[in-house]
């Protein structure tokens, strides 16, 4: 032994904690790290090989037979995973429509029940859909139906367990409604295409520009007033013709909503079951 | 120190780092034994005219590199363990079995004593570091690999 050795010692021990302490406060250590590696990596790779050989024996010594039923199995497993991952979708958006709807029944003050839609009237000249709530949970006849965008129509049938909606394309509804910008009032009618109202009886000289916002009156005392019902797509004033034609498209997703809003209104008429089809 | 002897310490080495390396389940990492750690022993012990404090540099910033610490810290354990084995070797080397046994497991405990009070004295997040048990597998493989080793190189004439 050297007869400066301790000394020697003491001074790596403080070069070793200065080193540290660089290392643990800036980054101009990370190449001496990185080029270590570089160093160290022949002896990690062997430390490796010993894994590696087993699981190549246990690759090789697999049979044909039991390739083969694995690969049966993944493929089932696969086919029930897509179909899980559909399914995902699928809640994934039906979570975003519960999203939506939540916050629009934040915007109603009105009470409201969440209802679905179960079927679709297969009719084509009518624009109807059956939902999963009926008499049992309060629906009325005249109850209106909102979507998480606007007024998509009124319950016209009650069942115990499920309803009828006559939505607002069809061509026997109508609804009266009023621009929101200006007030102007005007009956939109359903032509029986799910993406385009009429609105009867406009004036020429009426103030109704493409693009207004037209919501529910409330004057046919069935709807409440204030709801989004369409946006007014095309104004044509035709020379010797007493009204304007006037085409609006529905707000409310007609075609693609699944979950919808049952509204206990106050403004909204009740009109008991019994005696609906006394009018007629 | 020959060009054999060279051989076999670099052998030794990479071996040692190689099961520093070894994939290890987690109850049994905590019972790892110091590999490098008695590698230098061994060289302290067989070679001290040219195994002398300056290896702590290469090795300890290797071990550094392979434990993910901070660099520098095994360089001043391994300084300080070469700098005890520098005061013992002599009388090491006459200890029986048992004896080298027990030495070999208090380098080890001290070892790990070091790193963590180094780690604690610069860094303010030290982790936890194995102290008993490195020490105890470390003094349980240390005959076996003393014998090996002897043999080896009674083999090789290089004793």
């Amino acid at each position: 032994m050297s007869p400066f050795q301790r000394q020697r010692v003491l001074g790596i021990v403080v070069l070793a904690l200065v080193l540290m302490w660089l290392d643990s406060r800036v980054t101009w250590l990370e190449p001496v790290r990185y080029i270590t590696g570089f160093v160290l990596a022949p002896a990690q790779q062997t430390a490796m090989i010993p894994g590696a050989i087993g699981n190549w024996y246990s690759e090789s010594s697999t049979t044909r037979q039991e390739l083969l039923a694995e690969n049966k199995q993944l493929k089932a497993r696969t086919l029930v995973l897509e179909t899980r991952s559909q399914r995902l979708a699928a809640l994934e958006a039906e979570n975003i429509e519960l999203r939506e709807l939540l916050s629009a029944s934040e915007q109603v003050d009105d009470r409201v029940l969440v209802t679905s839609v179960i079927a679709v009237d297969p009719d084509p000249f009518t624009q109807q859909i059956l939902i999963n709530k009926g008499g049992e949970d309060g629906v009325f006849i005249g109850q209106p139906v909102l979507d998480a965008y606007g007024l998509l129509g009124q319950v016209i049938d009650v069942a115990p367990y499920t309803s009828r909606v006559l939505m607002i394309a069809d061509s026997n509804h109508a609804i009266p409604v009023q621009v929101n910008r200006n007030g102007v009032r005007a009956i939109a009618v359903g032509t029986g295409a799910l993406d385009e109202l009429e609105l009867i009886y406009v004036p020429n000289t009426a103030d109704i520009i493409k693009g207004d916002l037209l919501v529910s009156s409330g004057l046919g005392g069935r709807y409440p007033r204030g709801y989004p019902v369409a946006t007014v797509s095309s104004v044509e004033n035709i020379p010797g013709k007493s009204f304007a034609q006037v085409t609006a498209e529905p707000s409310a997703r007609l075609d693609r909503s699944r979950h919808l809003l049952l509204v206990f209104s106050q403004g909204a008429a009740k009109v008991p079951a019994t005696e609906i089809w006394k009018e007629h | 120190m020959n060009i054999r002897a060279l051989i076999l310490a670099a052998a030794g080495l990479f071996i040692a780092f190689m099961l520093e390396h070894l994939p290890m389940p987690d109850l049994l990492l905590w019972l790892q034994p110091a590999w490098v750690l008695m590698v230098v022993t061994l060289l302290v012990m067989f070679a001290p005219q040219t195994a002398g404090l300056w290896i702590a540099f290469p090795l300890g910033l290797m071990l550094d590199v392979e434990q993910s610490t901070l660099l520098g810290t095994h360089i001043l354990t391994l300084a300080i363990h070469i700098f005890l084995l520098q005061v013992l070797y002599r009388r090491m080397v006459m200890f029986n079995f048992l004896q080298q046994t027990g030495v070999v497991f208090l380098l080890v405990a001290v070892q790990q004593l070091l790193v963590y009070w180094a780690g604690a004295l610069v860094s303010e997040t030290m982790g936890p570091v194995p102290l008993w048990g490195p020490a105890l597998t470390s003094a349980l493989v240390w005959p076996w690999v003393y014998g090996l080793t002897h043999i080896i190189m009674v083999r090789l004439h290089l004793t």
